[in-house]
């Protein structure tokens, strides 16, 4: 009889188990791969999202815009991030397995970093950049730089230019942005995730991997210039240089000069249905006293319909309030600017959430 | 006439070399695109023209990246050597008792760390001391001698490259010396010292006696520093630049890899392109070891003869 009851114990032991063990089934699980620019602030909406509704579980893996792009082609991923947006060739192919939205989700910036040991507050317009990441400008104390910065004490030293090593979203904003401004970048050198710098072949530019690898190696070497994301400028304490704007002001990237240079642009955001429309340039080099000219969304890309009801329904409340919640300053990294609010409530209203 | 060991023994032989044939296979075939496209100038020429939207416009040539590699390899090897069987030999010959044991095991602990810890090492220490009190004073001083007429740029050079492979290929090198030279039958060396033979002679007879053993560590060191990839990406510079220079930034052939292929797919030829470097990466390995083969050949003609 005893022997009988402890068997009946241990059976009703497992069977609590295994009910305990069954029960996180029905937890949706969604995962998202692409840009490492917008991750912190992709990681900051998961952790707050997640803690809201504890049956979805949201996985992001940054490791570039155009791999992300290639996850979610290939169905490896439910969500990607991107930078730039989409070509018109994938959208197509894209649409063949399905509709796919692209939408902007964050702003950030690119600024150029420097190390000028006693310099601060260098001032630079567009034309000279391009010339000092073409090499022609070789020396800190150029005519060109001394113009825009007279009162600076520039030091006799060979300018080191320092650039991504790896194919990224950011070179592609910087080079559209030289491209924009400097006739003589658009036709020598262009723009593109990565592109063949002058500077190289006259031995005075280097590749470092990732926004680390270039602010580790601007950091180790006085005399050098490079360009990060803002939000890893601020996070490691970088010089910024003030850039001249379209309308011959000279602005640091901060939240007042980014809002201002997409409020600017607000109209030109096409509908997501069609996000390959979008042109990368009309956010660069914006009008207004105070833009910065530098700017550029993250976008975030989802399909309309997925096979399972249940995660659809999670990518879209994901989306929702990445777009509502998401957007308000407290759940924003500092590096990076929410939207404004008639973007945002236009994009809702057209992926149908609104 | 039928022996089970000899039979079960030929599928590992089989797997071994059909894994590799696979390989070389998979390379080939995933870089005839940019063959077809660019022929030979993949290899010969210096571009990296990369376009989204336009497969026609693009074009690639690693010459600098195959440049880079065996430069820097070849830096590394000079540096390896002397340092491990200098190490060899010391640890073997004179290191007392007490300390044998931990050199031997501190080496072997150099060889195995990963080689991400060597590269931020080589970006933090190495490429400021080397930029500051190497390569500054020798351009300022030398820089008519072409191997020292480039102003450094940073630090970031084939010279750093070649210092941080040899420091690695080191510990790797040196542990096979050692277990060749410790292998020498202790008769030898009793039979050279009655001889009258200072220590330094006999230490040079016995190393003659071990020649196949270095050049295998000299193939195996120069296979590792050629296939490096984090550590050597974190210092050579990452350019497309070709100069004689030891102070000029760089690229090598897998560092380029490291670097290009996490977007190489949203282009049309690049993927083709890095599975060209790569494969190149073989015929480098292949012309190496037959280099070493022809060495031991004619140590044992010598020999014989």
């Amino acid at each position: 009889m005893r022997k009988f009851v402890f068997v009946a114990l241990v059976f009703s032991i497992l069977l609590a188990g295994c009910t305990q063990t069954q029960k996180p089934e029905s937890k949706i699980i969604i995962a998202g791969s692409g840009a490492t620019f917008p991750q912190p602030q992709i990681e900051k909406w998961i952790d707050i999202y997640t803690k809201q509704k504890p049956n979805v579980v949201i996985e992001y893996t940054g490791k570039g815009s155009g791999s992300g792009q290639n996850d979610f082609k290939q169905k490896l991923v439910d969500f990607a991030c991107s930078d730039p947006p989409l070509k018109e060739d994938l959208w197509k192919e894209l649409e063949k397995m399905g509709q796919p939205l692209q939408f902007p989700v964050v702003v950030g910036a690119v600024v150029v970093v420097y190390n000028l040991p006693g310099v601060e507050n260098l001032r630079l317009d567009g034309e000279t950049l391009a010339k000092i990441f073409m090499g022609e400008i070789e020396y800190w104390d150029d005519g060109a730089i001394k113009q825009l910065n007279p009162e600076a004490n520039l030091p006799h030293e060979r300018i080191l230019v320092v650039h991504r090593s790896d194919s990224s979203g950011t070179t592609e904003v910087f080079t559209m942005y030289l491209s924009l401004v400097s006739k003589e970048w658009a036709e020598k050198v262009g723009a593109g995730k990565t592109v063949d710098w002058p500077v190289d072949k006259i031995g005075r530019g280097v590749g470092a991997k990732g926004n680390p690898g270039v602010a580790a190696a601007v950091k180790q070497n006085p005399y050098s210039i490079g360009y990060v994301e803002l939000a890893f400028a601020l996070k490691e304490n970088f010089t910024m240089v003030m850039l001249k704007n379209r309308a011959g002001k000279f602005v640091t990237a901060n939240e007042e000069t980014i809002k201002s240079a997409v409020s600017e642009v607000s109209v030109n955001i096409p509908s997501p249905r069609e996000g390959y429309r979008e042109d990368l340039k009309v956010l660069l080099n914006a009008g207004g006293d105070n833009s910065y000219p530098i700017v550029a969304f993250s976008h975030m890309i989802v399909w309309e319909r997925y096979e399972d009801k249940a995660k659809e329904d999670a990518v879209m409340d994901f989306v929702r309030w990445i777009l509502t919640e998401g957007q308000k300053s407290e759940n924003i990294v500092n590096g990076y600017v929410g939207l404004p609010e008639d973007v945002t409530s236009k994009l809702l209203a057209e992926i149908g959430q609104g | 006439m039928r022996d089970p060991f000899k039979i079960s023994l030929l599928p590992f032989c089989a797997l071994v070399f059909g894994i590799f044939t696979l390989m070389v296979a998979v390379y080939f075939t995933a870089s005839l695109p940019v063959f077809q496209k660019e022929g030979i100038h993949i290899y010969i020429t210096n571009v990296w023209i990369a376009v989204e939207d336009n497969p026609e416009g693009e074009f690639y040539g690693v010459l600098a990246a195959i440049y880079g590699s065996v430069y820097t390899s070849i830096l590394a090897v000079l540096i390896a050597l002397p340092l491990s069987i200098g190490f060899a030999v010391f640890v073997i010959d004179y290191a007392p008792q007490k300390i044998k044991e931990p050199l031997i095991v501190i080496t072997d602990i150099m060889a195995g760390l990963p080689t991400i810890i060597y590269g931020i090492w080589g970006v933090f220490v190495l490429v400021p001391i080397l930029r500051d009190y190497v390569m500054r004073p020798l351009y300022e001083n030398f820089s008519f001698i072409p191997l020292f007429s480039f102003e450094p740029a940073g630090g970031y050079s084939y010279l750093t490259a070649g210092v941080l492979l040899g420091i690695m290929v080191t510990p790797f090198a040196s542990s096979i010396i050692r277990e060749g030279y410790r292998m020498v039958p202790f008769t030898y060396r009793e039979a050279v010292f009655s001889l009258g033979a200072t220590r330094y002679e006999v230490t040079k007879i016995l190393l003659g006696y071990i020649k196949p053993v270095i050049v295998a560590s000299i193939l195996l060191a120069f296979g590792r520093a050629v296939g490096e990839t984090v550590a050597v990406s974190l210092v050579v510079g990452n350019t497309f630049n070709i100069h004689p220079s030891l102070f000029a930034p760089g690229y090598t052939i897998s560092s380029l890899i490291a670097n290009q292929f996490g977007d190489a797919f949203i282009y049309g030829y690049m993927v083709s392109a890095l599975f060209a470097a790569g494969l190149f990466l073989f015929v480098i390995g292949l012309i190496v070891n037959i280099g070493g083969l022809i060495i031991l050949k004619r140590y044992v003609y010598a020999k014989g003869g």
